[in-house]
């Protein structure tokens, strides 16, 4: 049994068609990069992973547990999936380790000492230690995105979901964002990311996952589905993106 | 008897200015759970509830504040219930400053972008978890400066309990003119303690707006 299954995966906002049967699997350790034009389906798929989009036809899983059962806890399942978004989404009143502890002391009654020692750990992992104390609205967008990644880190997540998470940033703080997330490829988290960066994608992702109309038009291993698509519509993606 | 206005006439208004302030703080009190409910019915996640705040304040906006005075003083009574000017005050006062302050909050609420919601369910938060550790301080900071000017309102339109016969200051400068006959001076006396109240909640009001505006 796959860590993420989705199996024949449907969804409809009204009578537009955004996913139209897909399936993927994806297994304990690997990294998935999903790309494909805007409007694709690539962001709605990653975000049925964790029931923040509910479906109308097929199967999402996780670990077993179906997500998409109305009687599945999400705030459970929520705990062991993280995901990081395009706007960073930090909440603004809160400093940067209040946005890190919040979580992990109001879900998993985290004690506050431990708490904050969880802070300080998953800020190192991203390199902004020193930030603990500041306020999100203080950070540039690159240290913000990093301390989105440090809150989701915080609870300890089995598998991590990136929303697209540079497209955002300005292309000078972008490296310093993909950097961190090598390191978390390097200790073996299991990652599925939405992204335009093909670059990295080829250089971290296992599988490479081309998304078209709805559809999982074609995949495979990262680098030999980048360097020869068997498609006309990935060949095109392709040379549109890398200019 | 007429007599004429004196020094004692005037501490007599200032110290009907303390119901005037009583009245405030229970219609505030009142007004404030109430509109709490209604805010939190308004951004509900069923319709039916939605729909329920929604004529809440579609009536209550749309009636004035007297017409409840007089339903719940006189109305009542046809009934059999005596119903003491407070208690009426109170109810009406309540029901009114709910629907306003229930759509002031309503409004702080929605202005919280719904991305807050979702990176609180993605963490594991529960929806009233959402609510408590992120939208409503957000929200909070947002109300501050619309509430204090509601405040200022209601301070105003506690003057309406005057004709169910609460003694309050604009009841108390009534009475005054009525054994002084001086209306000019005395309701002059009345309306520049109502400002002496409500300017320096304007002032507030406005430094907040502006402080929370620079703030975002």
């Amino acid at each position: 049994m796959s860590l993420v299954e989705l199996t024949d995966v449907v969804k409809r906002y009204g009578t537009h068609t955004v996913l139209n049967g897909v399936s993927l699997n994806v297994e304990r350790g690997e990294i998935i990069a999903i790309i494909g034009r805007s409007g694709s389906g690539k962001s709605t798929l990653l975000r049925c992973v964790n029931g923040l989009e509910p479906i109308q036809g097929g199967t999402v899983t996780f670990d077993g547990t179906i997500v998409n059962d109305p009687g599945t806890d999400l705030r459970k399942l929520r705990q062991h999936v993280g995901i990081v978004f395009q706007s960073f989404n930090l909440f603004p009143h809160l400093s940067v380790e209040k946005n890190i502890t919040l979580a992990p002391k109001v879900v998993k009654h985290v004690p506050p000492a431990e708490a904050r020692q969880l802070a300080e750990a998953v800020l190192r992992k991203v390199g902004l230690a020193e930030k603990i104390d500041a306020y999100p609205d203080q950070l540039s967008g690159g240290q913000q995105q990093r301390v989105a990644i440090a809150r989701s880190l915080a609870m300890q997540p089995v598998v991590m979901l990136f929303d697209e998470i540079t497209s955002a940033l300005d292309p000078e703080l972008v490296g310093e964002v993909l950097k961190v997330l090598e390191e978390m490829a390097r200790d073996g988290m299991t990652m599925m990311l939405v992204t335009h960066e093909i670059g990295f994608a080829r250089k971290v992702a296992n599988r490479v996952v081309f998304m078209h109309e709805g559809r999982i038009w074609e995949e495979g291993p990262a680098a030999a589905t980048l360097a020869r698509p068997r498609t006309p519509e990935l060949e095109t993606f392709l040379s549109a993106v890398l200019h | 008897m007429i007599r004429e206005l004196s020094f004692i006439d005037v501490l007599y208004l200032i110290a009907a200015t303390r119901w005037t302030l009583a009245l405030t703080a229970i219609a505030f009190l009142g007004g404030g759970l109430v509109g709490l409910a209604i805010a939190l019915l308004r951004v509900s996640a069923w319709a039916p509830l939605r729909w329920l705040g929604a004529v809440y304040v579609l009536v209550v906006q749309g009636t004035p504040l007297l017409a409840w005075l007089f339903v719940f003083f006189f109305g009542l009574s046809i009934f059999g219930f005596t119903v003491s000017p407070w208690i009426a005050a109170a109810a009406s006062y309540s029901i009114y400053a709910g629907a306003f302050l229930g759509e002031i909050w309503r409004g702080c609420l929605q202005a919280i972008p719904r991305t807050q919601w979702e990176a609180g369910a993605s963490l594991g938060l529960g929806l009233t978890q959402q609510l408590r550790y992120i939208i409503v301080p957000q929200a909070l900071r947002l109300a501050i400066p619309p509430t204090v000017g509601f405040l200022v309102q209601l301070i105003k339109n506690t003057s309406l309990a005057a004709v169910i016969g609460f003694i309050e200051l604009t009841r108390e400068g009534q009475l005054t003119t009525a054994t002084t006959f001086r209306p000019f001076t005395v309701y002059l006396i009345v309306a520049a303690i109502y400002f002496a109240l409500c300017f320096p909640l304007t002032q507030v009001s406005r430094r907040l707006e502006r402080r929370l505006h620079v703030a975002r």
